[in-house]
């Protein structure tokens, strides 16, 4: 970067005398409950677009509303079915969260957390020892895993400077064939029985590594990998929050270039984050294999990564949102199953889901449509918040 | 059948898949070349390839299916391209979204809906087709697969020859001196991305309405994906993204044909190819800079 | 050849008619922005086949004044007429109809793209290949440019595409050209091969060029006529072969020589001082428009009397920081730093002086620990360091206050608190957990200090004028224990000295003699990448400096 590139143009760069109004205790508050209004009316037009989709093919829409609502929050067991279906989103969205607050846009989750499930059955399948500390290993195991293949990505970028969205969308569709290839090869992890079976899999790991279960079906039952994903949350949140790393991730998050300047390294810090999301998808893996799957199968992920990914997303990458909105996608996934009593084909989850994300993409695009009315300064030069993808390793 | 007829079988197989590929992977060329990482590809495919079958059950004509499969990837390219490149919502999460919603609507609606299929019909060119191996597979085929032959050389054309193709490779090198020098970075961006919905929707439709004959939930089955493999492995090349599409048609009609000619090679890393080429492609062209500069970087004036 | 768009006049050919009105005529434009005046009352003629040169230090007005004739912004008052008669030049369209063009310092260019499609970009209508090749070849050969029309931008050396901007200029045959700081990137030849275009261009074509420029070598040499400008207003015109450097000089740097060294040497500039229509006051128009802020809250002193003007550094031991023929790569072929030399002792404030462009920016980057050096040596007390490696001058207690303050400096979605803690995080947060209480009276007690305007330590950083968030930067980086300070062009001379009397070590580099003037103990400037010659306060003598910042070694 040369100084010939900093020609600068005075109309962009220019403030004005004035401070901005510094936003009094009123004006917070009504931005905030614009906020909510915003979002409320985003989610009603989904629900009222999904409903009429429902209707326009002769279903109804009270009843596919009802079953949904059966399937996840009606009884303490469907309660337990959304905590169950929510704890591996959990886990992958705060995984996305680190890694959007650096800057990193990692969209391979799809695939880390199948090499996650991968390198956790390995340890299930292969290493001998007592039942408690095995679980432990694998689910270490399934995080490295994840860390791994996101690394892969990671070293790419710094080595070559390959733009870690694309390499991490590849690396999703390797991740599943090689764990296609594992599960169909006797030499590997396929199951020992096989009998033909249309669906490949791995040996189905032992009862004793089984994530423990508190209570049971059909009452409330509550699934150890969301306590796993909630304690995590509260780890990550601390972290993000309160340390000298999580300030620097968000430093490096806003503003590389003043980031550089404060003496964080790009490539530790950025790294550091692509490796440690990568880790907990994998983790959602090894959640994945030790408390529904119980198997290497290379359909396991059911787009667990995807979602993942759009939770952090609709949460804006706070910890404690993510919680709430894991818990609604795991919601509306347990509840998927039950539309097909109503003749709903269950495909009207991933729309209902998808309307969702859509609108939520809307109210706060709204606000800073607002924010930039109310302060009336000549713009300087700031990122419009769309989540950046600048790279790990300095620009070449 | 006698060796020549096997490869000529293969052949046949190989071209029938790489076409569907080839037109989507077209549009998601120009897309790229303009800047921006399109992944809702897939969606405009299943959009495509629903609508398609939707649109001759609905017309009772193929032209009239592809139509719609046109218009559904352009409706698909509409919602990208105005929340990414018009408002500020980002490219990827909305492309993700649509990927997610196409899957969910079109298998839902495939549940609901009864449809009545009319499948193209095979476009035999005389003389040619005799040509010993490559006859078949290159002369005989449904006939919306010879429009291939019109598309890519227009889009060559439209990108490497005229003003709008001008543009959209400034705006994909550097919006800001694009911005400068007075070209309207983000309206050439929706339009390319326009262009990429309407070639991936008709490569969906070929797909279901010519190929297949019918529709299937998820028919399309990554292949948008494996059309960004192609672009990113043709190193954001026309010429370059054809070849990655018939190299990765090619490597999956090997792996079909593979089990019957008794020879094993590993199937899943045929189907893995395509991804692994283009991280092979990409580490490669990274020396040679090909990707355009401002690729997957949403432009703002003023900042 | 004719000349297109609204020009009625004819062309003058070799000794032709001279045409009755100028190409261009300014007439008491002023413009301001907020409190900064950049233009006052500026009277400017810019005649056919005659290149002007526009002469001044950054800040001075001249890049303003050019971007108002080329429709950036409008003027607040006065009047432009083109060829006599008066226009509003609304943006850059209407201003490329009436015949004026800019040559851009190459931001308009995309390196993948071929030159004649570089050239073609921007116009309407079919691309017409062959057109376009030929268009560019003929003006290449026309002005004596030598450039392939099918080469692409990218593997072109910066002198060949500073020839492709002026094609691109040129391309639309226009009336007037502008050139930017043309040469800050060319070699010596390419100079010499750029300016016998300009001459053809103005004598063949009849055209008229303005070339804004700080060094005195290449206004003596190319143009015929000089204005020279300085904050914001003409304050003298000639003709270039009555001129001299030292005439240049002293009117670019400042007619008052005696009155400011005194001043200076008295220690009293920090009170504002108008003398023979100067006001030495920090709220005028600050050196660069990029980092054009609020300096009135910066000004007052508040009553913390300006100790002796004689300071005398503590010169025992090693000095704290030294350069050594310090050699870093620019982007344009040529060296950014070239050899440089300096030291910084402990106590002392060293202000770089120097126009913009001539290493500045890469010297800061150096002290940032953005950049490695190519060949010399950076010691810190003494002590080498290894440079490039993030954070390494942090650890080495160097504070940077970097130019622009928004991109560098701060990071605005943060909280003023944050952004006083963000670059010493290890030493205020010993034990990786931040604790927000400490932060928080860390954060109060420097924006007392400081006298930063926000209400709390969490306000956001965004909210604060650009003046308060200069502050901010500022407090940050000189409250470094024992540190090193790097200076930008803004800056609050009390604390530069306060923490100079504390010891620190100050490096200031400004671009505006009265802000250094103002707080150092030695002056050194800087051009192309190196030092030119350095003075002691009580000895500046300012034509001298103009000199140096000029090119000239005195």
């Amino acid at each position: 970067m040369t100084f010939i590139d900093q020609q600068v143009d005075i109309t962009t760069d220019f403030e004005p005398e004035e401070d901005a109004p510094i936003p009094t205790r009123e004006i917070r508050y009504r931005r905030a409950i614009l906020l909510v209004v915003a979002y409320a009316v985003s989610i009603a037009v989904a629900l009222g677009l999904s409903a009429i989709l429902i209707a326009a093919t002769n279903h109804s829409p009270h009843d596919a509303f009802e079953a949904l609502y059966t399937g996840s929050l009606k009884t303490r067991g469907a309660w337990g079915r959304t905590i169950e279906q929510a704890g591996p989103l959990l886990l992958v969205a705060l995984g996305s969260v680190i890694a959007n607050r650096a800057g990193v846009f990692n969209i391979g989750q799809e695939g880390q957390v199948l090499i996650g499930a991968f390198a956790g059955t390995l340890v299930a399948l292969k290493v001998p020892g007592p039942h408690h500390l095995i679980l432990v290993l694998t689910l270490i195991a399934a995080f490295a895993g994840g860390a791994a293949w996101a690394g892969i990505a990671a070293g790419l970028n710094i080595w070559r400077g390959l733009n870690v969205v694309i390499t991490t969308l590849l690396l999703i569709f390797i991740a599943q064939e090689f764990v296609q290839f594992a599960v169909t090869r006797a030499w590997f992890l396929q199951q020992s029985n096989a009998l033909g079976i249309a669906s490949p899999q791995s040996d189905i790991i032992a009862p004793g590594l089984h994530m423990p279960v508190i209570g049971s079906p059909p009452k409330f039952y509550l699934q150890s990998g969301f306590l796993v994903a909630l304690g995590f949350t509260i780890i990550v949140a601390f972290l993000l929050a309160r340390t000298r790393w999580g300030f620097r991730l968000k430093m490096l998050g806003h503003n590389p270039n003043a980031a550089r300047h404060a003496g964080v390294s790009v490539v530790a810090v950025g790294g550091a984050a692509l490796l440690i999301s990568g880790g907990f998808a994998g983790l959602a893996g090894g959640v994945l294999l030790t408390s529904t799957v119980f198997s290497l199968q290379p359909a396991m992920a059911n787009n667990v990564g995807w979602e993942g990914l759009l939770v952090a997303l609709v949460a804006r990458n706070r910890p404690v949102a993510v919680v709430f909105v894991a818990l609604f996608f795991g919601a509306l996934r347990a509840g998927g199953g039950f539309l097909t009593t109503t003749g709903v084909p269950s495909y009207l989850v991933d729309v209902i889901q998808a309307f969702m994300v859509l609108a939520t993409l809307f109210p706060p695009m709204f606000m800073s449509w607002l924010d930039r009315r109310r302060v009336r300064r000549a713009a300087a030069p700031r990122r419009v918040p769309t989540t950046p993808v600048p790279e790990i390793a300095p620009a070449r | 059948m006698g060796p020549t007829g096997d490869v000529s079988t293969i052949l046949s197989s190989a071209v029938r898949l790489s076409v569907p590929l080839a037109f989507a992977a077209t549009g998601e060329y120009v897309a790229e070349r303009a800047g921006t990482l399109n992944i809702s590809v897939e969606a405009m495919m299943l959009g495509g390839a629903f609508f398609g079958v939707w649109g001759t059950s609905a017309t009772g004509s193929v032209g009239g299916g592809l139509l719609i499969g046109v218009l559904a990837g352009l409706v698909v390219a509409w919602v990208q391209a105005n929340l990414s490149h018009r408002l500020t919502a980002n490219q990827f999460v909305v492309g993700l979204t649509l990927n997610v919603l196409l899957l969910g609507l079109t298998s839902f609606l495939f549940e609901t809906w009864k449809l009545t299929p009319h499948q193209a019909g095979i476009l035999t060119i005389p003389l040619l087709n005799h040509i010993p191996i490559v006859g078949k597979p290159l002369f005989v085929e449904r006939w919306p697969a010879f429009l291939l032959v019109l598309v890519v050389p227009f889009v060559w054309w439209l990108v490497q020859r005229s003003r709008f193709g001008l543009e959209v490779r400034a705006v994909g090198e550097r919006p800001e001196a694009a911005d400068v020098s007075g070209i309207e970075v983000n309206k050439r961006r929706r339009q390319a991305i326009y262009l990429c919905g309407a070639m991936a929707g008709f490569g969906g439709a070929y797909l279901s309405v010519a190929e297949v004959g019918l529709f299937n939930e998820g028919m399309t089955a990554g292949r948008g994906f494996i059309a960004i493999a192609a672009v990113i492995f043709g190193g954001w090349t026309l010429r370059g993204t054809i070849l990655g599409c018939f190299l990765f048609g090619g490597a999956d009609a090997l792996r079909l044909a593979l089990p019957s000619l008794g020879v094993t090679l590993t199937p899943e890393l045929l189907i893995a190819a395509p991804y692994l080429l283009a991280l092979i492609a990409m580490l490669f062209f990274a020396q040679r800079n090909r990707q355009p500069a401002a690729l997957a970087q949403p432009f703002v004036r003023g900042v | 050849m004719s000349l297109t768009g609204d020009h009625a006049m004819p062309t003058s050919g070799e000794g032709g008619i001279i045409p009755p009105s100028p190409a261009v005529e300014m007439r008491g434009i002023t413009k301001r922005f907020g409190p900064v005046l950049a233009c006052d009352e500026v009277d400017l003629t810019v005649e056919r086949g005659v290149i002007r040169g526009l002469l001044g230090q950054n800040g001075a007005g001249k890049t303003t004044l050019m971007r108002m004739l080329t429709g950036l912004f409008p003027p607040d008052s006065g009047t432009i007429a083109v060829d006599g008669v008066e226009q509003v030049i609304t943006d850059p369209l209407r201003a490329a109809n009436l015949g004026i063009a800019m040559v851009h310092q190459h931001f308009s260019l995309i390196g993948a793209l071929t030159v004649w499609e570089n050239v073609t970009l921007g116009e309407s209508g079919r691309v017409d290949r062959q057109g376009a090749i030929n268009r560019v070849e003929q003006i290449a050969e026309r002005y004596g440019l030598g450039i392939n029309p099918m080469s692409r931008v990218e593997d072109l050396s910066t002198g060949a595409r500073q020839r492709v901007e002026i094609v691109k200029c040129l391309r639309r045959d226009p009336s007037v050209v502008i050139l930017d700081e043309p040469t800050s990137v060319l070699t010596l030849n390419e100079s010499r091969v750029l300016f016998s275009v300009l001459r053809r261009v103005v004598q063949e074509e009849g055209k008229a060029v303005v070339l804004i420029s700080h060094k005195l070598d290449e206004i003596l040499e190319a143009s015929d006529e000089v204005t020279i400008m300085r904050d914001g207003r003409v304050v003298r015109e000639m003709r270039t072969s009555d001129a001299d450097a030292r005439i240049l000089a002293r009117e670019m740097v400042g007619r008052d020589v005696t009155l400011r060294s005194e001043a200076a040497a008295l220690g009293l500039i920090d009170e504002k001082i108008a003398s023979g229509g100067l006001a030495l006051n920090l709220s005028d128009a600050p050196a660069h428009p990029a980092v054009m802020a609020d300096t009135a809250e910066m000004t007052a002193p508040v009553g913390v009397p300006p100790s002796n003007g004689e300071r005398s550094p503590t010169n025992t031991r090693a000095p704290v920081l030294r350069l050594t023929d310090v050699r870093v790569a620019g982007g344009a072929g040529h060296p950014a730093l070239d050899g440089l030399s300096l030291d910084v002792s402990a106590g002392e404030v060293l202000g770089i002086a120097g126009v913009e462009g001539n290493g500045q920016t890469e010297l800061g980057d150096l002290l940032s620990s953005l950049l490695d050096i190519d060949a010399g040596t950076v010691a810190v007390d003494g002590v080498a360091i290894r440079c490039g490696r993030p954070g390494c001058m942090l650890r080495a207690n160097i504070g940077v206050i970097p130019e622009d303050r928004h991109n560098s400096g701060c990071v605005l979605s943060m909280t003023v608190a944050e952004n006083l803690v963000m670059s010493d995080l290890n030493r205020l947060a010993p034990r990786r957990v931040l604790s927000l209480r400490k932060m928080r009276k860390y954060a109060a007690r420097l924006i007392h200090e400081f006298e930063i305007a926000c209400p709390s330590p969490d306000t956001p950083m965004a909210s604060l004028s650009g003046g308060n968030q200069q502050k901010v930067v500022l407090a940050r980086e000189l409250s470094r224990k024992r540190g090193l300070d790097v200076g930008a062009i803004e800056y609050m001379n009390n604390r530069i000295r306060a923490a100079a009397d504390n010891g620190v070590g100050v490096l200031l580099i400004s671009a505006e003699i009265e802000e250094i003037l103002a707080v150092a103990d030695r002056v050194a400037v800087m051009y192309r990448g190196r030092i030119m010659g350095e003075m002691k306060r009580g000895e500046v003598d300012l034509e001298r400096l103009g000199l140096m910042m000029g090119g000239h070694a005195a």
